[in-house]
């Protein structure tokens, strides 16, 4: 490394940096991963998460062309004899042509040592059709290749065959911890406040850690520091409302998002004493205070409320709060400081039982990033990231005079989590490229927490007699202090990646990362519901090891209008956790009892092949892949889980098609369809009955040997603006979609059960959406 | 999570979108297994004498008929080495009676089996249980704010970790239904078992149980009333099979379904108002 440096460093005496920000010419916002190519010395960078770029040059007359999706092409010839600062400024192609054609180049970046990641703008989000008309980030997510999730309805996504759990979640660089609203049919993210976001699935750089399959990076919009402007649109579901304008004309904005789902009103007309409802709200301000210096303060806040007749009241959601400070401390060297609250808060009122339920997790993070852009050939990346969490796994308290529940504190856990990292990108030849960095993270839990002490530091046993695991009882316990060291790890992350351009056209990518996930969530369920709590890691349990391979082959043809993308991977995560059968994990204190450590591995091919301009355009997108677990017995005497056999994880799918396609019919008239099957989720059925106490037992088999039906739907949406010539003023558009267009019944759920008042055993299906359709209603003013 | 289905049903209605349907499923069916039934019940002002054991296989899961076993020798002794025979009076019934049992508080009891050369055996200790104090009914309770809802009170002995097992069987029912608690959350407190049906109206009959149970009992109907419940619903968790506490001495990997279990128990008989 020092070696890439010194020699870089002689040699760049003639040079010069050109730098600056790039922004949407009609409301300032900066523009995220702009190209900025220099066509002459065919280089390029593309700008950061803030709209900056920098970049240097030897001596001379060149022409940058800059280019970004959605917006109109710059060519501007700089003469390069000082370091230049010069800020961009784009024009929507919408707001120009009269002809609404998309013609700006979408292709794939062939020449970047980036691979497995997918960015979806804002724009192309909202032309897929989607259950009930609402805009939603996470299904949009579902359409890429190596993204799934659990089922219909079901929350959370899945990447490459890893859980939920493992994917990191930021919202202007806040975790969330649930990404769902009325469980998994929406997402928290409102669409009209979120500016881009990049789905990172393999070759994660090394800024990121703390998960270990993926990582979704989403930033809000700063907001309109030109004019002051609204947007909102009503929906059946919920209606959003948007406000963003200057504080300080071009130098500082503000955004107000908010959002709310009125379906229960509904039923409160009907005197239904019922209701499910959610809202949320996205703020965010931005104060340039000169030219090298900008500050950010972001918030989010949601919740989603569910009553029943009130004995039983569910209120859960995220809420985050963010000031960051870009500093520049030269044209090269491009540095953010974040100060970063999070939280995620779980309450349960169960009136019937007299049983109040609180628990959550908090985290205060630091984050100091610098990004030196330091020749044309050379980037680097580092940077330092602390992170203190509080997590209360439960509060229990009467909620009445008269309830016989004792006021209880299960035992609150802190943990601290400092990791430094560094990486570099960098152009060996005009074909080669690299991409090189390493990780080091840390993990400490820390008291004040009473810790158990089990024979043989075991706190699961086996029960050979019976052939089960079982609960160990303690034998003593250890108390810590605030703040002593219950148990610490620390590992080497390292992260790599290649790309070699065979030609124009073509190139092939590979890549390695190692990622470590100190914090578990306590999950049973195939999906994540809103109860399950997080845990960190411990003398008991041990953090998640990944290691992932790719291998990508990557094309643009016919004159960049269609791009193919075709990746494998293979990944290991160690010490995957899983549960004893029967485990109990709801207010459980001493979770270790039913935890054993297990492995998991997935592996798979993805092919995308996107038509990238005209007026269809769209993506088909195919994977095969495997997604399995083992727990094997830790000794030669036990059975493991599923008598220690690989068993497929509960978000497998072997077979993966989605098509997406939108057709620009005319300037008034959008047209969009979807189509998606897949095999169907491993379950597992019963292979026979018994009886015992006058009630029929199912018995059971191979874990996950099963799988439901298979899974397909058809959608439409068509999208209809009525004056599009209008750019002042009220503008409005209206959505019409259908959902599930020829009504297959796809199964979320096969349960098997004796009929209560019959007696006969049944299999039952549950079916979430027939046929759907939805409205909504867009304006801006 | 049972309740987490049940939310998830509510708001799946409240959408108007989701649908239920009996479907057939083809299943395979896995080599017959040797089920004990043995829950040896003792009602607070009873002898508690006469008991019985009954042996069955597992069998497909939309078979109607459910195979008995005959031909066991069954033998329950306590810790003063007093045994007590259980014997199948009626021919290929699979029920095993016996009439001069001994029950007592904290006694440790030793199931021992017999059958076909095998020998299977199993241990337990019954547990005491506290009586019913009061059954409340309000009519307007439950979920839905309609339903008959009915609390079985009973006062939690201080100083010490009791389990329970209610059982509830409505004249409306063909099934009985199981609920377990443990009193963790109300440590020597007043609390109840919660009952809820909207089916159930006046004049109706509810049979309710309360049995005194172990840890090993609890776990085990806990993990027994999941998976045999109808809530196997998207938040369920993996199935598997459950292991009770019959082991097979003659060869451990053959193992018996089923629990040997003595518990005290209350009975009410209670007619909705």
């Amino acid at each position: 490394m020092l070696f890439f440096l010194t020699t870089t460093l002689v040699f760049s005496q003639e040079k010069f940096t050109l730098s600056g920000t790039i922004s949407d010419s009609k409301t300032n916002e900066t523009l995220i991963g702009v190209n900025v190519f220099c066509a002459e010395y065919k280089v390029g960078i593309i700008t950061n998460e803030y709209g900056f770029y920098s970049i240097t040059l030897p001596k001379g007359d060149y022409k940058i062309q800059i280019s970004y999706l959605g917006y109109l092409s710059v060519t501007e010839t700089i003469v390069l004899t000082q370091n230049i600062k010069k800020n961009f400024a784009l024009t929507e192609t919408g707001q120009q042509l009269d002809e609404v054609i998309i013609t700006e180049k979408t292709a794939t970046n062939i020449r970047r040592p980036e691979m497995s990641v997918n960015k979806l703008s804002i724009g192309t989000i909202k032309k897929i059709p989607v259950v009930l008309g609402e805009v939603d980030i996470i299904k949009a997510l579902l359409m890429l290749p190596g993204v799934t999730n659990a089922g219909e309805g079901q929350s959370g996504f899945n990447v490459r065959g890893g859980g939920a759990d493992q994917n990191l979640i930021l919202l202007d660089e806040a975790t969330i911890f649930n990404s769902s609203h009325l469980f998994g049919l929406f997402s928290v993210f409102n669409p009209d406040a979120i500016k881009d976001l990049k789905l990172y699935k393999g070759g994660i750089p090394a800024r990121f850690g703390g998960r270990v399959s993926s990582v979704l990076d989403i930033y809000q919009k700063d907001g309109n520091s030109n004019k002051f402007s609204m947007n909102g649109g009503v929906g059946i579901i919920s209606s959003r409302i948007l406000a963003e304008g200057p504080i300080v004309k071009n130098r500082g904005s503000f955004l107000f998002a908010g959002r709310a789902s009125y379906a229960h009103l509904f039923l409160k007309l009907t005197n239904n004493k019922n209701s499910a409802y959610f809202y949320d709200l996205n703020t965010k301000m931005n104060y340039k205070v000169n030219q090298n210096n900008n500050l950010f303060l972001s918030g989010y806040f949601g919740r989603d409320v569910f009553s029943l007749s009130n004995s039983f009241v569910n209120t859960y959601g995220s809420a985050t709060l963010n000031l960051r400070w870009n500093h520049l401390f030269s044209d090269k060297l491009f540095s953010n400081l974040s100060l970063i609250y999070s939280d995620y808060y779980y309450g349960l009122n169960l009136n019937l039982l007299g049983f109040l339920w609180n628990s959550g997790i908090k985290n205060y993070n630091i984050k100091y990033d610098f990004k030196h852009y330091v020749t044309d050939k050379i980037k680097l990346n580092y940077g330092i990231n602390t992170i203190y969490y509080a997590f209360n796994p439960g509060t229990i308290e009467p909620s009445n005079a008269t309830s016989g529940i004792n006021y209880k504190q299960l035992e609150k856990k802190y943990a601290f989590e400092p990791s430094i990292y560094f990486d570099a990108e960098q152009k060996i030849s005009n074909d080669l490229s690299l991409s090189y960095g390493l990780r080091y993270s840390m993990f400490y839990r820390l008291g004040s927490s009473t810790v158990n002490l089990y024979n043989n530091n075991q706190a699961v046993v086996f029960n050979q007699e019976l052939q089960i695991y079982e609960k160990a009882t303690p034998i003593g316990s250890t108390y810590f202090g605030g703040n002593k060291v219950i148990e610490s790890f620390n590992n080497f992350e390292p992260r790599f990646a290649a790309s070699y351009q065979l030609n124009a056209n073509e190139s092939v990518k590979a890549s390695y990362n190692r990622m470590t996930q100190y914090l578990q969530l306590i999950s049973n369920t195939a999906s994540p519901t809103p109860l399950d709590v997080w845990t960190p890691s411990d003398n008991y349990i041990k953090p998640q090891i990944l290691d992932q391979v790719a291998l990508g082959y990557f094309r643009n043809f016919n004159d960049d209008k269609y791009s193919l993308e075709v990746e494998t991977f293979y990944k290991k995560i160690k010490n995957r956790i899983d549960y004893i059968d029967g485990a109990n994990l709801i207010a459980n204190e001493a979770i270790e009892q039913v935890i054993l450590n297990g492995e998991m591995r997935a592996y798979g091919l993805e092919v995308l092949l996107r038509k990238n301009t005209g007026k269809l355009n769209g993506w088909i997108s195919y994977t095969l892949s495997k997604s399995e677990q083992r727990t094997p017995g830790r000794n030669a005497t036990e059975i493991g889980i599923n008598n220690g056999n690989w068993y497929h994880s509960g978000y497998d799918k072997l077979h993966n098609l989605s098509v997406t396609s939108s057709y620009t019919f005319n300037s008034k008239w959008t047209f969009g369809a979807n189509f998606v099957l897949q095999s169907g989720q491993p379950v597992t059925f019963p292979d026979g009955q018994y009886q015992y106490e006058g009630i029929t037992i199912p018995s059971y088999g191979t874990r996950n040997g099963n799988r439901l039906p298979a899974y397909h739907h058809l959608d439409f949406s068509a999208t209809y603006v009525p004056k599009p010539n209008k750019k002042k003023g009220w503008q409005s558009e209206w959505v019409f979609s259908i959902y599930n267009a020829y009504g297959r019944k796809n199964a979320a759920s096969i349960s098997f059960r004796q009929n209560e008042t019959k007696g006969v055993n049944e299999a039952i299906r549950l079916s979430i959406f027939g046929v759907v359709p939805g409205i909504s209603y867009n304006f801006k003013f | 999570m049972k309740k987490y289905y049940y939310l998830f049903a509510v708001i799946m209605a409240v959408l108007v979108i989701s649908c239920e349907d009996v479907i057939k499923v083809d299943l395979n069916t896995a080599a017959p297994r040797l089920v004990v039934n043995g829950s040896l019940q003792w009602q607070k002002g009873t002898l508690g004498n006469e008991q019985k054991i009954k042996l069955s296989t597992t069998t497909g899961f939309y078979d109607t008929v459910i195979p008995t076993v005959s031909g066991a020798l069954i033998l329950v002794t306590n810790s003063t080495n007093s045994s007590f025979n259980f014997t199948e009076e009626v021919p290929n019934s699979g029920v095993y009676l016996c009439h001069n049992f001994i029950p007592e508080i904290n006694e440790t009891y030793v199931m021992n089996l017999v059958l076909n050369g095998e020998t299977y055996t199993a241990t337990e200790t019954l547990k005491s249980v506290s009586p019913i104090t009061s059954v409340m009914q309000n009519s307007s309770g439950g979920f839905s704010g309609t339903d008959v809802e009915i609390k079985t009170y009973y006062t939690d002995p201080a100083n010490s970790n009791d389990y329970y097992l209610f059982k509830y069987k409505s004249s409306l029912n063909a099934i009985p239904m199981y609920q377990v608690s443990e009193d963790k959350f109300y440590q020597g407190n007043q609390f109840f078992g919660y009952y809820t049906n909207g089916d159930i109206k006046t004049g109706d009959n509810l049979d309710i149980t309360i049995y005194g149970v172990s840890k090993r009992y609890f776990d085990y109907m806990s993990k027994l009333i999941l998976i045999s419940g109808a809530n196997n619903g998207p938040f369920s968790t993996p199935p598997a099979t459950v292991h009770g506490n019959i082991i097979n001495l003659t060869h451990p990997n053959n193992y018996a379904l089923g629990y040997f279990n003595v518990s005290e128990t209350d009975f009410r008989n209670y007619i909705i108002q």
